[in-house]
């Protein structure tokens, strides 16, 4: 029956090489298609908006810099995480993150809730030199950040990509970002994302609310 | 999952388990043709590769199907044939409950005992100490550092000693942590450089520290604007949490190149409330530790 094809299948790595292709890619097909199609499905909840100028800069400087190489934005539902950084994060959270920040890697803690959980005096210090206040972090310093004055336009320039994207941006907005930037530098403009993280982006009712009702910031 | 991806998903499983089930019951009973030789005749490098024709060795078979049993196991009682929410009805979050419920029950006792001590009380606990000491470890470090000694810089005062901002009874301490603080001192260059140096000088004075007395006596006239919250004597006010500053403990650094730049620039302090990260019962266990801080000393000694 078939056995005459085996020798062609056999001795031809490319026409093997194609049908190993197919049959793997039906894991792929099951586990990443779906997913990926209901990705661009999820609407933003009530209390989710997209990000304000100021952030939306400092989402930028975010990632020109590379802090998800050290830092995940995504709490796992495990208890020692949980425990740790607060409610598990979820999908409608991350919805105006393009790309999102979850991350892979933790040399650092995770910032998916790190809004409001220290001081912007703190963040200034830190981020110019954290040993200033965590003796022993080996995270490096950003001091530039706090001499670079921010561009207005290319953040208009940015919201104008993202409203094209979908992001509900109005033309005040866009039109009132560089008022909204005006003088700031990046070093302000990344600890108002970072003082966001959490916070700007949780959808009603609030992961606060949700963990003490699931009990999970119960007793120590 | 929407009912198409759902049946995509169970399509495809189907697919892949029906191709390689098929293959592996009959893969060991087919009728491969054979030369003389024992070989297929499939020969690779003009005939020094030959293709040997041997049964499928019993390891694989069995490797197989065990493989085979674990897959579809798996799909009986975990969620991932489509929609099939799987036999055992697990989610992560539900075992996420299940771990934070039995670790409350495991800490209920404790907890219920804590609960009937004050702060004062709690803070010889060695319990108490234990889980204080970590909270304190893992949220209030960064700031006041891990021995509790603060930071000059951020403005993160050292707990540690008798000297407190907002009172140090157990009252006061649960408060700081719950709503948080924030302490504003205004700016005072407005006065004039010369006129915040003399401020200075005379700050300095207020605790006995070396100062320029001539300038020290020009300043004190000033201070009375400075009185309405650190009090006509300096000794600060703990309902606003103005400082004291009669002692030699200094928020922002006692040098006088500090205290100008307090007095000139005003400062901003900042402590988050904790009430919207902590529970109850964990700030309870954790202004224990910090008053165990301040009392170490005297705690140890009863």
């Amino acid at each position: 029956m078939a056995f005459k094809h085996f020798e062609a299948i056999e001795k031809h790595a490319g026409l093997l090489g194609v049908l190993i292709a197919i049959f793997v890619s039906i894991g792929g097909l099951a586990e990443i298609t779906p997913l990926f199609m209901q990705a661009h499905a999820v609407k933003a909840p009530p209390g989710v908006h997209p990000y304000d100028p100021l952030r939306l800069a400092g989402r930028d400087i975010y990632v020109r810099e590379g802090c998800y190489l050290c830092h995940s934005q995504m709490i796992r539902a495990l208890r020692f995480e949980t425990e740790r950084y607060g409610h598990y994060s979820t999908a409608v959270e991350s919805v105006y993150d393009r790309p999102f920040q979850w991350g892979s890697k933790r040399t650092g803690p995770d910032l998916a809730r790190v809004g409001g959980k220290y001081s912007d005096q703190w963040h200034r210090l830190h981020l110019m030199n954290p040993r200033q206040v965590v003796p022993q972090s080996n995270m490096p310093g950003y001091p530039w950040l706090a001499t670079k004055k921010l561009d207005a336009a290319e953040i208009q320039a940015s919201m104008r990509t993202l409203r094209r994207l979908g992001d509900p941006y109005t033309d005040a907005d866009i039109a009132g970002a560089p008022a909204a930037v005006d003088g700031k530098t990046e070093m302000d403009a990344l600890i108002a994302y970072l003082q966001g993280l959490g916070i700007k982006n949780e959808p009603t009712p609030t992961p606060a609310a949700a963990t003490a009702a699931a009990g999970t910031g119960g007793a120590p | 999952m929407s009912a198409g991806w759902s049946w995509w998903v169970m399509s495809l499983i189907v697919l892949n388990f029906s191709v390689t089930l098929f293959l592996f019951l009959w893969g060991p009973r087919a009728k491969i043709p054979t030369l003389p030789d024992g070989t297929s005749g499939h020969v690779w490098a003009h005939g020094t590769l030959r293709e040997g024709v041997r049964r499928l060795p019993r390891w694989w078979l069995l490797l197989s199907a065990g493989m085979f049993v674990a897959g579809f196991t798996y799909l009986v009682l975990y969620p991932g044939f489509g929609n099939h929410k799987g036999a055992l009805g697990w989610t992560s979050h539900a075992e996420l409950a299940r771990d934070v419920a039995a670790n409350d029950a495991k800490l209920d006792a404790l907890t219920k005992r804590f609960d009937m001590y004050t702060v004062e009380q709690l803070a010889g606990d060695p319990q108490a100490q234990q889980l204080g000491r970590r909270l304190f470890e893992d949220n209030c470090a960064a700031c006041h550092g891990r021995a509790g000694k603060g930071n000059q810089l951020v403005g993160a005062p050292d707990l540690t000693d008798h000297d407190w901002l907002y009172g140090g009874d157990g009252k006061a301490i649960t408060t700081s942590i719950h709503d948080g603080r924030g302490g504003v001192m205004p700016p005072w260059a407005s006065l004039g450089e010369d006129n915040v140096k003399n401020l200075a000088q005379y700050v300095l004075s207020l605790s006995g520290s070396p100062h320029d007395a001539a300038r020290a006596a020009a300043g004190k006239p000033l201070f009375a604007t400075c009185a309405a919250c650190h009090g006509a004597d300096g000794k600060g006010n703990q309902a606003i949490g103005a400082p004291n500053l009669t002692d030699h403990i200094w928020l922002h650094g006692g040098s006088v190149a500090d205290i100008e730049r307090t007095i000139g620039g005003g400062r901003q302090g900042h402590m988050p409330a904790w009430s919207p990260r902590l529970s109850g019962d964990q700030i309870h266990v954790l202004a224990a530790w910090v008053y165990h801080l301040s009392h170490e000393h005297d705690v140890a000694a009863q």
